[in-house]
């Protein structure tokens, strides 16, 4: 059910790339301090939905609302500085930048300088700033991405398989940081690792071949569930 | 890369090196040097820092100049005002220009500013003779009055005006390396996708960069124009065009002192081997090949590597090689 309150509202949203179709009359919608997460097989159109809501991918038909305001048409870094911001999949970072440069990136478009809540959430951080990122790990890219994206106290963050390749402790970790986060923002999150996407999420959106096929909720979401829609 | 303290030593020692090497070397060299200096390092931030590859620098080194002689030529004889109206057109030619040119990426760009180079050469050969004298060129050194301060009608004075100038320039230029806007434009040239999505207009840094560094270039021509009195379509000839390019790429791209390195080297060789040879290109083209298939960092990196390296056997240190 839409509600005018939700932080997002997507409706009836089609997107191609090149000549084939690949999401169909997608309809979702992010209550405020929700975690929602959308599952799928390779190649189900999951990182499509994230690029088109964060404007890297022109919709065909459709509407993406934030807080009332139509992002459909917007460019990229107009949509980031409305508070929608993007946490891609391929973690790759400024990797010439150092993490502080990086940060500093972060802080720059947002206006906003505190970096507490990053050094809160991540604090191994703190130890690498002078570090060019190009040099750090999966996991460290990760939350260095992770922490850029918070700067600015996004109201919507859309998160693209951030647990791909990392090890079961950053995955943990990033569990409890998507908890927290959600305190302040709501998440949508791109995964395959079913035990987190049932940790932590209220509703789940199973995608299918570029069509919502199932939206999960409550005792639903179970790994055992989820796995029929991988 | 915020490390601001101590940020003006480099630039004191460098500009001050150069002082001194008026002492050994040919006031006219020095004067060379200096000039084409400021005219790489525009190139040198583009290539560098926000990866485009220009070979159109020259037509920018026109306008400035070619702005400076219109008003030492017609109109005036004070060479500030010159100057002050040289930087001023190559600004505002710079943003008419990048409005359009930014929009495209890698070998397009360099392409395109190859075209503009090649009409504006036209433009100031053929089109526009009327004003320009054409081949002849504009020639107004006895136009230039004696100024206060630095009188640059003197070489000596002019030397000295633009060690003070090229120290002002290289302190914006490592400012703009040390600010975000320094980090936002490697972060362009590193992934332009990922900018937008922390809420970053690429074409507005992209156009900021070039209007930068093309005034600064324009710049550089307003000053040959004061130092030679002279100017003529010459200057944006297809044989100039890769010029700041290579000085560039020879002295290291995207490092401070690649343009002062890579121009002592370009110029040096230029004039040694213009003694022996009278196609002295030929000469010059072998050995930049040749420097820069063994050599990555270029010259200034190559300098910077063994410095280190002497710096660490001589303290004992042990080091990686």
């Amino acid at each position: 059910m839409l509600d005018t309150q939700d932080h997002l509202i997507v409706s009836n949203l089609n997107v191609s790339r090149g000549e084939a179709r690949v999401l169909f009359d997608i309809q979702l919608h992010l209550a405020p301090n929700e975690i929602v997460a959308c599952v799928g097989r390779n190649g189900a159109g999951k990182s499509t939905l994230l690029k088109s809501i964060s404007g890297f991918l022109p919709a065909d038909s459709g509407e993406v609302k934030s807080h009332g305001q139509v992002l459909t048409g917007l460019r990229p870094y107009e949509i980031a500085r409305l508070g929608v911001k993007y946490v891609p999949q391929d973690k790759r970072v400024f990797s010439d930048l150092t993490v502080r440069e990086n940060l500093e990136l972060g802080s720059y478009a947002s206006g906003d300088y505190n970096w507490d809540p990053v050094i809160t959430y991540f604090p191994k951080l703190q130890i690498l700033m002078d570090r060019k990122a190009g040099h750090l790990s999966g996991g460290e890219r990760q939350m260095l991405m992770i922490g850029r994206a918070i700067l600015g106290q996004p109201k919507v963050l859309l998160i693209d398989e951030p647990t791909e390749g990392l090890a079961p402790s950053i995955v943990t970790h990033l569990k409890y940081v998507f908890t927290e986060l959600s305190k302040s923002a709501s998440v949508l999150i791109v995964e395959q690792n079913l035990p987190l996407v049932c940790a932590i999420s209220k509703r789940v959106y199973a995608l299918k071949e570029g069509r919502f096929v199932a939206e999960l909720k409550d005792d639903q979401i179970r790994t055992d569930v989820c796995e029929h829609y991988l | 890369m915020l490390n601001s303290l101590h940020w003006w030593r480099g630039i004191l020692i460098t500009f001050t090196a150069l002082w001194l090497a008026k002492f050994v070397l040919p006031l006219p060299f020095m004067n060379e040097v200096l000039v084409f200096s400021i005219y790489t390092i525009g190139c040198n931030f583009l290539l560098g820092r926000v990866g485009f590859i220009s070979f159109g620098q020259p037509a920018y080194l026109a306008v400035g100049a070619y702005a400076t002689a219109f008003y030492l030529f017609y109109f005036g004889t004070n060479p500030y005002i010159g100057l002050l109206i040289g930087l001023v057109a190559g600004l505002v030619f710079a943003f008419i220009v990048g409005l359009l040119f930014v929009r495209l990426r890698s070998d397009y760009f360099a392409l395109v500013n190859l075209a503009l180079s090649v009409i504006v050469f036209y433009m100031l050969q053929k089109v526009l003779a009327d004003i320009t004298k054409g081949d002849n060129g504009l020639w107004f050194l006895t136009n230039i009055d004696a100024t206060p301060v630095f009188n640059l009608t003197k070489p000596s004075e002019f030397f000295l005006f633009c060690i003070f100038v090229g120290a002002a320039v290289w302190a914006l230029y490592k400012y703009l390396d040390d600010t975000v806007f320094g980090a936002c434009c490697l972060a362009t040239k590193i992934n332009e996708t990922k900018l937008e999505f922390i809420g970053y207009d690429n074409f507005k840094i992209r156009l900021t960069a070039f209007v930068i560094a093309n005034t600064t270039t324009a710049f550089a021509g307003s000053l040959y124009a004061i130092y030679l009195g002279f100017v003529s379509p010459e200057m944006t000839g297809h044989s100039r065009t890769a010029d700041p390019v290579v000085v560039t790429i020879l002295g290291g791209v995207g490092s401070l002192w690649g343009p002062i390195v890579g121009t002592l080297a370009y110029t040096g060789l230029r004039d040694v081997a213009s003694k022996f040879i009278g196609n002295w290109e030929l000469i010059v083209g072998f050995i930049l090949v040749f420097i820069m298939m063994t050599n990555s960092v270029g010259l200034y990196g190559t300098l910077e590597n063994w410095s280190k390296s002497l710096w660490r056997r001589v303290s004992g240190q042990k080091g990686t090689a």
